[in-house]
C-alpha cells in the first residue's frame, strides 16, 4: 500500500507542483505589499487568508492527485449540477457587492462552476463512443452556455468571457464538428470586431446623441462595459474617471523598469494612485510589475510557463481522451486568466474583472485552481495506466 | 495548441518588455508628476520693532488656494489645460460660495511663465471658505491650500511713514520668459520697508513633495531650506512716537524727536497718516484712489520729503554767524519800531508796537524780525550761509529713509541762475529771519537744534538702531561762551519768550519758536514751528514740529512740544496753576 503510494508519488509531476507553490509564494508576497497600506487591520491580514486557503488548497491539490481522475470525472455531472442550483441561488439570496451579486455564503459559486463545465466537457467527449457531430457540438454550447448566461447576468463579463476560449480549445481537442468550430470562431470574432468598430465610430464620427445612443445600445452591452471599451479604445479620453484604473495601472507596471522599485516600495499603490480596493486582485500584477520590475514579471511568466508546459505535457502523455481534454481545458483556462489579466495591467486588453490565477486573492478562485491543477496530476499519475478496477 | 500559448507568453513577455523596459522613462516621468509636487515654503520677511521690543510690524498666515497645474496636464496642447483649469476653478468658486479672484489670461500667463509654481486662485481665504474646502478637497485633485505670510503691521496707522509699507512685486515679465525659481513675493515700496528690503527680505525654501492620489503630504523628497529676513529694531519709542501723532492729529504737519547725542530719531510722524495695512497686499482702486488724490497727501512723509521756510526757528543759526562776524556786539542794542526798512522795502516785525531796544538775547527771546534784518545786513549773506551750510541745510541729512528732499540753501550763483536776478539786500534779510528762498525740512530742523543742544556736532540721523555711537557728519568749532549766549536765549523762550507753553514744570527747556509766512496762490498762509530740547544742561532730548496753516508757533505748536516732552520727562506735579495769560502784544501775535 505504501509502496503504491510512494510509486504514485514519483509519478507526480515535480515541475507543475513547484511552478504552482512558487506562483503561490509569490501571490501571498504581493497580496501582504498591496494590503500593507489598508488602514484596516482586517484587510492588512488578507494575505494571512491567502495563505491559509492556501495551505487547505494544497491538502485538496494532493488528495485530487492521489484520487483517480475518472470516476471523478463521471460523477462530475452532481458536482455540475450543484454549481447550477448555486449560480441560480445567488441573483435570489447573493450578497450585494458593487452592483454585482456574485457571493454566495461567502463564495463564488461561478469559480468552480468553470471547473464543473471543464470537468463536463470532459467526460461527455472523453467516451469513447461520444459522438463528434453538430449536435455534440451543441451539446458543449449548451453546457456552457447555461452557467454562462448565469454568471454573464451577475454580472461577470469577465468570468462568462473566460469560457469562451476555454470551451473552444477543449472542443477542438476534442475534434468535435470542426467546420462548425471554425465558423463560430471566426463569427465570434467578426462580432468582437463589429462591436469595437461600433465603439470606435460612435464616439470618432461626428453623430448625432440618438443615433450614437441607438447604436451603442444595438451592441446589447451595459453602460459600464461600454465605457471600457471606450477607456480600451481611447485611453486619453477621461484619464480621471473611467479611464483612470488603466493609466494608473500602465504607470505602476511602466515606472517598475527592469529590476522595480524594491519590494514593499511600489508608489502607484502606496500613494492611492492605484485604489486600492482593486490592487490586492484583479491589479495584483501591476504592483508586482512596479516593485519587481521587468525580471519579477518575466519570473511571473516563467512560472506560468512552467504550469501551462508539464499539463500539456500531462495531456500529451494520457492514454484516455477524458484526462487529456481535462488538461486543456485546464491549461486554457489558466491560460486565458493569465493571459487577459496581465495584458489588461498593460492596458492592450479591456478592463475586465478576472483575478491572475494563484496570485490575485480571491479564495474560491485559488481553491478551485488548485483544485483543477490536483485533478491535472491526477491525470499524470493515473493518465498512464488503465483505471483499476475494484 | 502548444503553440498558441507559447505565443501568447511570448506575446505578453514582449509587451512587458515594451512596457517597463523600452518606455521606462515615460511612464517613470509620467509617475514623479503626478505625485510629485514643487512648494514654495516661504521665507517670512523680518519683524520690525521699537526700540523697546515692541512690534510695528509682523507676518500673519494668510491662506490661499492654490492649483498645482502639472497635476491636472491634459493631453495635447496646453490650451486644453488651461481651459481645464479653467473650468475647475469655476466648479470651485461654485462649490466654495465665492466668486473667481483670478482671469483665464493670468491662468495662461502662469500655465507659460512659472509652470511649476502654485498658482494662486485664491488669496487670503476666509475661515469660512477654508472649512467648505476641507469638505470638498477630495473632489479636487492637484488643488491645495498653501499658506502664505502677509505684511501685518499691529499698530495700525503708528509710525506708518517710517516702516511704510509693501506691495507685491512681479515686475511685468517678457511674454514668454519663464520662471522657475521664486521671486520675493513682497517688496518695500516706501519707508524703511523699501530701505531695508533686501535685510528684510526672507529667502524662500523649496521642497519637492511626495503627494498622494487624494492630495495629503506623503514625504518630502528633497528640498532647500527656506532662510527668514532678519529682523530690525529701530530707534523709535512708541511711547513718544504715540504722543507726537496724538498731538499733530487733526493738522497738517510733521513733527521729529532725536537724541542730539546720537542722531538716533525717537520718533518721527507726519499728519495726517494712511494704514498701511490697507495696502496690503495691493490696496485697493479705492483706497488708493482716496490716498492719492487727498489733497492732505496722507502718504508724503513730511517729515523728510516737505520743504517748508523755517521762520523764526532759523534765527539761532543767524545768531551764531553774528556773534562769530567779527566786531560784532551782542550787547549792543537795536531798536525796533515794528518796521524794519530797506531801500524801498519795508519788513514788518511781527509786534507792530516794535520791540524797542533790544540785544541779542532779548531778540532771540522775542523773535524780533528787525534786529536779525539789521544783523544780516551788518555780517552780510556768506557768514549766514557759512554757518547755514554747515549745519547741513541745503543737504540731505543722510536719514535711513528713502525719497529725502535736500531742502534749499540758496546762494548767489543759484538765484541768478534760476531767477536771472541778481541777489539784493532783501534776500539777505529775508534768510536771516529763516524766510525767502530757504527750505528745509522738519528732519533738518530736529538736527540743526541737536547741534545747539549737544554743544556743537552735526549727527547723521538713524532710524535703525545700531550698537556704534552716532555718526558725527561735522564738527561745529564754535567757541563754547558764543554756543552759550544762543543757547541762552533759546532758555529765555521756553520761559518768558514766545516759546512759554512749551515749558515743562521741573524741566529746564530750551525752544524756538517759528512763524513763516508765505504766499499760497494770493492767500497768505503760515507755517509754524517749534524747534527744542531739554534737559538743557545735558540735552537727550532734541525736537522740530511743523504745522502747516497754524495761528503761531508758539500758540499752536508750542503746547504740542510740551506735550511731546511730558511724554519722555514727565511733569512734575502741579504747584501752582500756570499763571493765566496775560492779554497783550506778545500773546495775540507771538512769534
Amino acid at each position: 500500500m505504501l509502496k503504491r503510494f510512494f510509486s504514485r508519488f514519483r509519478n507526480l509531476n515535480p515541475i507543475l507542483l513547484a511552478s504552482m507553490i512558487g506562483l503561490g509564494i509569490i501571490g501571498v508576497m504581493f497580496v501582504y505589499s498591496a494590503c500593507s497600506i489598508r488602514e484596516d487591520a482586517d484587510l492588512q491580514l488578507l494575505y494571512v487568508r491567502h495563505a491559509e486557503v492556501g495551505l487547505v488548497g494544497l491538502v485538496l491539490y494532493l488528495l485530487a492527485a492521489f484520487v483517480d481522475y475518472r470516476p471523478l470525472m463521471r460523477l462530475s455531472v452532481l458536482f455540475y449540477s450543484g454549481c447550477l442550483v448555486l449560480l441560480v441561488l445567488v441573483p435570489v439570496i447573493g450578497e450585494e457587492t458593487m452592483g454585482a451579486r456574485r457571493w454566495l455564503f461567502g463564495i463564488q459559486p461561478s469559480e468552480p462552476a468553470k471547473l464543473a463545465i471543464i470537468m463536463v466537457l470532459a467526460w461527455l467527449f472523453g467516451r469513447r463512443d461520444a459522438g463528434r457531430g453538430v449536435s455534440a457540438f451543441f451539446l458543449a454550447l449548451l453546457v456552457a452556455g447555461v452557467p454562462g448566461a448565469l454568471i454573464l447576468l451577475q454580472p461577470d463579463l469577465g468570468t462568462a468571457m473566460v469560457l469562451v476560449p476555454t470551451v473552444l480549445a477543449m472542443l477542438f481537442a476534442a475534434n468535435v464538428a470542426l467546420r462548425l468550430f471554425w465558423t463560430c470562431v471566426l463569427s465570434g470574432v467578426a462580432v468582437v470586431a463589429v462591436v469595437l468598430s461600433v465603439i470606435y465610430a460612435a464616439e470618432r464620427v461626428d453623430m448625432p446623441q440618438e443615433r450614437r445612443d441607438a447604436l451603442i445600445r444595438a451592441t446589447c452591452l451595459r453602460p459600464h462595459q461600454v465605457k471600457r471599451l471606450e477607456v480600451f479604445l481611447f485611453p486619453d479620453k477621461d484619464l480621471h474617471g473611467s479611464g483612470y484604473n488603466r493609466r494608473q495601472s500602465v504607470i505602476a507596471v511602466g515606472s517598475g523598469g527592469v529590476w522595480g522599485k524594491g519590494y514593499l516600495k511600489g508608489e502607484q499603490y502606496m500613494l492611492g494612485y492605484l485604489p486600492p480596493s482593486i490592487s490586492s486582485n484583479d491589479f495584483i500584477f501591476s504592483v508586482l510589475a512596479e516593485e519587481a520590475g521587468f525580471a519579477g514579471s518575466a519570473t511571473v511568466l516563467l512560472l506560468f510557463l512552467g504550469l501551462l508546459w508539464p499539463a500539456l505535457w500531462v495531456a500529451y502523455r494520457c492514454r484516455d481522451d477524458m484526462g487529456r481534454l481535462f488538461c486543456v481545458g485546464v491549461v486554457s483556462l489558466t491560460f486565458s486568466h493569465m493571459f487577459i489579466n496581465i495584458a489588461m495591467t498593460i492596458g492592450i486588453m479591456p478592463i475586465t474583472g478576472l483575478p491572475l490565477p494563484f496570485i490575485s486573492y480571491g479564495r474560491t478562485f485559488l481553491l478551485t485552481m488548485m483544485v483543477a491543477l490536483g485533478l491535472v496530476q491526477s491525470v499524470s499519475i493515473h493518465g498512464r495506466e488503465p483505471e483499476s478496477k475494484f | 495548441m502548444t503553440l498558441v500559448f507559447g505565443a501568447g507568453v511570448a506575446f505578453l513577455a514582449v509587451s512587458l518588455y515594451r512596457v517597463q523596459v523600452v518606455a521606462f522613462s515615460e511612464f517613470a516621468r509620467d509617475q514623479v508628476r503626478q505625485s510629485v509636487r514643487r512648494v514654495q515654503v516661504p521665507g517670512p520677511r523680518g519683524r520690525i520693532f521699537d526700540r523697546n521690543g515692541v512690534c510695528l510690524a509682523e507676518n500673519r498666515p494668510s491662506y490661499c488656494i492654490a492649483y498645482y497645474v502639472e497635476e491636472l496636464r491634459k493631453r495635447g496642447k496646453w490650451s486644453q489645460t488651461i481651459d481645464a483649469v479653467d473650468a475647475d476653478v469655476d466648479r470651485l468658486a461654485g462649490v466654495l460660495g465665492i466668486p473667481r479672484q483670478i482671469s483665464k489670461a493670468a491662468i495662461s500667463n502662469h500655465v507659460i511663465c512659472s509652470l511649476p509654481m502654485p498658482l494662486l486662485a485664491w488669496r487670503d481665504v476666509e475661515p469660512v471658505t477654508l472649512a467648505r474646502w476641507a469638505e470638498a478637497a477630495q473632489d479636487f485633485p492637484g488643488v491645495d491650500v498653501y499658506v502664505q505670510p502677509e505684511r501685518f503691521y499691529p499698530q495700525g496707522l503708528l509710525a506708518a511713514h517710517v516702516l511704510g509699507y509693501v506691495g507685491r512685486d512681479r515686475p511685468a515679465m517678457r511674454p514668454g520668459e519663464k520662471v522657475h525659481f521664486y521671486l520675493p513675493e513682497m517688496i518695500g515700496k516706501s519707508g524703511l520697508e523699501k530701505q531695508y528690503n533686501a535685510r528684510l527680505t526672507g529667502v524662500p525654501g523649496a521642497q519637492l513633495i511626495r503627494v498622494d492620489a487624494r492630495g495629503y503630504k506623503h514625504a518630502v523628497w528633497e528640498g532647500t531650506p527656506e532662510v527668514p529676513g532678519r529682523d530690525l529694531r529701530l530707534t523709535l519709542d512708541v511711547k513718544v512716537q504715540r504722543t507726537l501723532e496724538k498731538v499733530l492729529r487733526g493738522w497738517r504737519g510733521a513733527g521729529v524727536v532725536v537724541d542730539p547725542h546720537s542722531g538716533e530719531v525717537l520718533a518721527m510722524a507726519s499728519s495726517p497718516a494712511f494704514d498701511p495695512n490697507e495696502l496690503v497686499p495691493a490696496p485697493t482702486p479705492g483706497i488708493w484712489n482716496r490716498l492719492n488724490t487727498d489733497a492732505a497727501l496722507p502718504l508724503f512723509n513730511r517729515a523728510v520729503q516737505g520743504r517748508y521756510a523755517p521762520g523764526s526757528i532759523f534765527k539761532p543759526v543767524t545768531a551764531i554767524a553774528a556773534l562769530l562776524h567779527e566786531g560784532f556786539d551782542p550787547e549792543e542794542t537795536y531798536t525796533c519800531d515794528g518796521v524794519f526798512a530797506l531801500g524801498t522795502m519795508r519788513l514788518r516785525c511781527w509786534n507792530t508796537y516794535g520791540h524797542g531796544a533790544v540785544t541779542l538775547r532779548k531778540a532771540i527771546e522775542q523773535s524780533c524780525n528787525a534786529y536779525f534784518c539789521h544783523v544780516g545786513q551788518t555780517i552780510g549773506y556768506p557768514a549766514i550761509y557759512e554757518q547755514a551750510h554747515k549745519l547741513g541745510l541745503g543737504m540731505a541729512t543722510g536719514i535711513d529713509l528713502p525719497y529725502e528732499t535736500r531742502g534749499l540753501l540758496p546762494t548767489e550763483a543759484w538765484k541768478l541762475k534760476v531767477t536771472k536776478e541778481p541777489w539784493r539786500p532783501g534776500d539777505t534779510c529775508h534768510i536771516a529771519i529763516g524766510q525767502g528762498m530757504l527750505l528745509t525740512t522738519p528732519l533738518q530742523m530736529a538736527m540743526l537744534t541737536s547741534v545747539f543742544a549737544n554743544g556743537g556736532t552735526l549727527y547723521r540721523p538713524r532710524v535703525m538702531r545700531r550698537d556704534e555711537p552716532g555718526e558725527r557728519i561735522r564738527e561745529m568749532g564754535w567757541p563754547p561762551d558764543v554756543l552759550a549766549r544762543v543757547r541762552q536765549g533759546m532758555r529765555d523762550v521756553a520761559e518768558v519768550g514766545t516759546g512759554r507753553r512749551v515749558k515743562v514744570r521741573g524741566l529746564a527747556v530750551a525752544a524756538k519758536t517759528g512763524t513763516a509766512e508765505f504766499d499760497a496762490g494770493g492767500v497768505r498762509r503760515k507755517n509754524t514751528w517749534v524747534t527744542a530740547f531739554a534737559p538743557f544742561d545735558y540735552p537727550t532730548v532734541a525736537l522740530a514740529i511743523l504745522v502747516e496753516n497754524g495761528a503761531s508757533g508758539g500758540r499752536t505748536v508750542a503746547p504740542m512740544a510740551h506735550d511731546v516732552l511730558v511724554s519722555i520727562f514727565g511733569e512734575s506735579a502741579a504747584e501752582e496753576d500756570e499763571p493765566a495769560p496775560t492779554t497783550g502784544a506778545a500773546e495775540t501775535g507771538s512769534d
